[in-house]
């Protein structure tokens, strides 16, 4: 049982961050209908950004807040280039297109900043926290990670439901026609959503860094995780990104706890293929997955 | 012409007319090229079997799967157990060889496209992409979780069945021996007798089993002798040319963003075999003759055999009745279904038949490079099947040989003009990879139809003024 509560604790950082990587993925869908497969290579991309910042200042804070800039002009970059001419094609081509980019950007980062795994500086301390005599399997780093996640999600809460932008992104993944004849500019809403997006993953990669590694395709195995709590929390819907994303990572936990992390990617695929056969539209979604 | 083109039979014999001919093209070709561009050829061909089945997953029924390296992975590891493990075949106990490992790979392929298939078809666009990433992630992890069967990480290397064992059911004789050494390689034949009895089909040719058959006949420039499990150099070590297939220079998942399988990070026999002895002009009998037996010529000389029975196929399916069916199923679904056509069967059957190519892909594969392992069937590998296919032209079978060429080809240009300027290792690596991207996102934007698409479109342009 100590061991059950304690896998389930030691879930709950990385939980977070595949949080905020499904929530990245949630909002560039709701926002463009288009799932971007390129979001971790963004991700990846802005986080040996900070990894420089952090080796050229030494503070953790600038490298986090240079991040999320980057992640913004990124997505807007990627958004603007590639998935605005693109969105008047057919599916396939855009999701092509995510990919291309995906490759572009890992092969970028492997020309800049070189093939090899480099360590990401621990800003924090990350030995296990001992409270009431007792060791608890989360650290003052978890802690962080945990309190910026909520923080992410609590902000973006208020910007949906209490301001217009919000407002706006709203009504515009609700239906963009008629978004557009409410005199919505729809364009430009669907950019901030994919600066947004941009935002939230950079934040993501660098909270995921300090844990392992960082190098060009270290993150692909999140966006396996990403995207297998976007689908089961319903690809439109935030809270379910929220709550699947902490749900994928106790669940990852408990296998890598109980068996071996080497199962995480299968068990992964297994929740992802379990969802998609029973419940497509995911449980807090509305998307209907087969169009037909 | 057109009329007589409508008759299935003249259709067929047609098909089957151009792929013999590209057959005994490539044969010549072979036959007149160095070790190097046979090994060129080889990978080319293999990408090219299962860019096939890319074309009729993603072309012609306008389903994006990620799924195909890790189908690959299926069909090579069938082929390295099967033929690691196997003296006869089961059930019907005629002496194994390697078609009969290539056979089981494509049966594993068929079951595992119906899987995959069965739960796919239910899908569309980005769902579909996901859960095949998963696929392509998911797969080879279970390989690093049964390290006992599967090898773990550093997979598993193979015996290849070469063609005076596992391959001798099949007379494979003119595949592998240069014409021009015919007369002189006779004597092979002669050589060998007492050990094709004496050893065992799994096991052919290895240093340690290699009976002199020959007074002149050294171990150690046996074919069998470069690539088997004993003489092979183990991963840890680090030692010079002969380092074919270790772990430590072979791409690995979480390697390099050089992940793509490209020529020039391929560990290639025909590359790094600087130490090897070079087998063509090996003395075998006597001094009097050649063997004529070049590794890479032979793998050449199989991949493109292959890759010619799997274009047959797919000539018949795309240009046949069924290829209309899965055209039909990806423009207008609904439209599909009013006249009579199973949209999903039509789905699942894309699947099927594109899972086989990859896994007969995957067994070539596995003899190319005597070896499977996680890391060679990574997501990096269903990339790069996907980025040929885009580029060739996404339903054109002919575009999907462009592509694969052009996979081969553009690492090895890259490598070229970095040895003129001068380039980092960290830039020569990552630029085919750079490229390919840039490209993948400007054919979408721009030209859709890929190569073969746009100069179809240029031709038409310019017939019709």
């Amino acid at each position: 049982m100590i061991d059950f509560i304690n896998y389930l604790l030691g879930g709950v950082g990385s939980g977070a961050i595949i949080a905020l990587m499904a929530l990245a993925l949630v909002l560039t869908w709701r926002a463009t209908r288009v799932v971007n497969f390129a979001q971790v290579g963004q991700a990846m991309f802005t986080t040996f950004i900070a990894l420089s910042i952090q080796t050229a200042t030494g503070n953790w804070f600038v490298a986090l807040v240079g991040a999320m800039v980057a992640g913004a002009v990124l997505g807007v970059f990627v958004q603007y280039l590639v998935l605005r001419p693109v969105s008047r094609m057919d599916t396939s081509g855009a999701i092509i297109a995510t990919f291309g980019v995906l490759i572009a950007l890992q092969a970028a980062a492997g020309m800049i900043w070189g093939g090899d795994s480099q360590a990401f500086p621990q800003p924090f301390n990350n030995s296990a926290i001992t409270l009431f005599g007792q060791e608890w399997p989360l650290s003052i780093y978890d802690l962080v990670v945990i309190s910026l996640a909520a923080l992410m999600v609590v902000g973006l809460t208020l910007l949906f439901t209490r301001t217009s932008l919000g407002l706006a992104m709203r009504a515009t993944a609700f239906n963009p026609e008629v978004a557009r004849l409410s005199g919505i500019r729809v364009s430009r809403t669907l950019t901030v959503g994919w600066a947004l997006a941009g935002v939230v993953g950079g934040v993501a990669g660098v909270l995921v860094a300090p844990t392992s590694t960082i190098s060009p395709n270290s993150f692909d195995i999140l966006l396996v995780f990403a995207f297998t709590a976007a689908v089961i929390g319903g690809l439109d819907s935030l809270v379910g990104a929220v709550a699947m994303g902490v749900g994928t990572g106790l669940i990852i936990s408990l296998v890598s706890g109980y068996s071996d992390s080497s199962n995480a990617p299968v068990v992964a695929l297994v929740l992802l293929a379990v969802t998609l056969l029973l419940k497509p539209e995911g449980m807090f979604g509305h998307t209907k997955a087969r169009s037909v | 012409m057109a009329e007589l083109m409508r008759k299935p039979g003249a259709r067929l014999l047609l098909h089957l007319a151009i792929v013999v001919a590209v057959f005994v093209l490539m044969m010549v070709v072979n036959d007149h090229v160095d070790p190097l561009m046979n090994y060129y050829i080889a990978l080319a061909a293999m990408y090219a079997t299962a860019m096939f089945g890319m074309v009729i997953l993603v072309g012609l029924s306008g389903q994006v799967s990620l799924g195909n390296g890790a189908l690959m992975a299926i069909g090579g590891y069938i082929f390295a157990l099967t033929s690691m493990n196997w003296q006869t075949v089961p059930i019907l106990g005629l002496p194994w060889n390697g078609w009969w490992s290539m056979v089981f790979a494509g049966i594993g392929g068929i079951v595992f496209g119906l899987l995959i298939g069965g739960l796919g078809a239910r899908l569309t666009g980005p769902y579909l992409a996901g859960l095949t990433l998963g696929i392509a992630v998911g797969i080879p992890a279970i390989a690093n979780r049964f390290p006992a069967l599967f090898g773990g990480e550093n997979g598993l290397t193979l015996t290849v069945p070469y063609p005076e064992g596992g391959y001798a059911a099949v007379d494979a004789g003119t595949d592998y021996v240069d014409p021009s050494l015919a007369a002189s390689s006779a004597p092979v034949a002669s050589a060998f007798p007492s050990q094709a009895a004496s050893v065992a089909p799994g096991d052919l040719l290895t240093a340690s089993n290699f009976p002199s058959a020959g007074p002149s006949v050294a171990p150690s420039v046996a074919p069998g002798d470069l690539l088997t499990a004993s003489n092979f150099p183990s991963p840890g070590a680090s030692s010079g040319a002969g380092d074919l297939l270790t772990a430590s220079n072979f791409p690995s998942a979480g390697a390099s963003s050089g992940d793509l399988l490209t020529a020039s990070n391929f560990p290639s026999p025909g590359v790094s075999a600087s130490a090897v002895p070079d087998l063509g002009g090996t003395d075998v009998s006597g001094g009097t003759g050649d063997n004529g037996f070049v590794i890479e010529h032979w793998q050449a000389s199989l991949a493109v055999l292959v890759a010619c029975i799997v274009a047959f196929m797919a000539l018949n399916l795309v240009r046949g009745r069924q290829g209309n069916v899965w055209r039909a199923v990806r423009d207008d679904p609904v439209a599909a279904a009013v006249s009579g056509i199973s949209p999903s069967t039509a789905k699942v059957t894309a699947f099927v038949i594109s899972s086989l190519f990859a896994a007969l892909a995957g067994g070539v594969f596995a003899q190319i490079l005597a070896y499977v392992g996680p890391g060679a069937f990574g997501l990096g590998l269903s990339l790069s099947l996907l980025v040929g296919v885009v580029l060739g032209g996404r339903s054109s079978l002919f575009g999907a040989v462009i592509g694969a060429v052009l996979l081969v080809w553009l690492p090895e240009f890259v490598l070229n003009l970095s040895n003129d300027r001068g380039w980092s290792e960290q830039i020569t690596n990552n630029a085919p990879n750079l490229i390919y991207g840039l490209l993948v996102v400007l054919v979408v934007l721009v030209a859709p139809g890929g190569i073969v698409g746009s100069v179809q479109s240029l031709i038409a342009k310019v017939t019709k003024r």
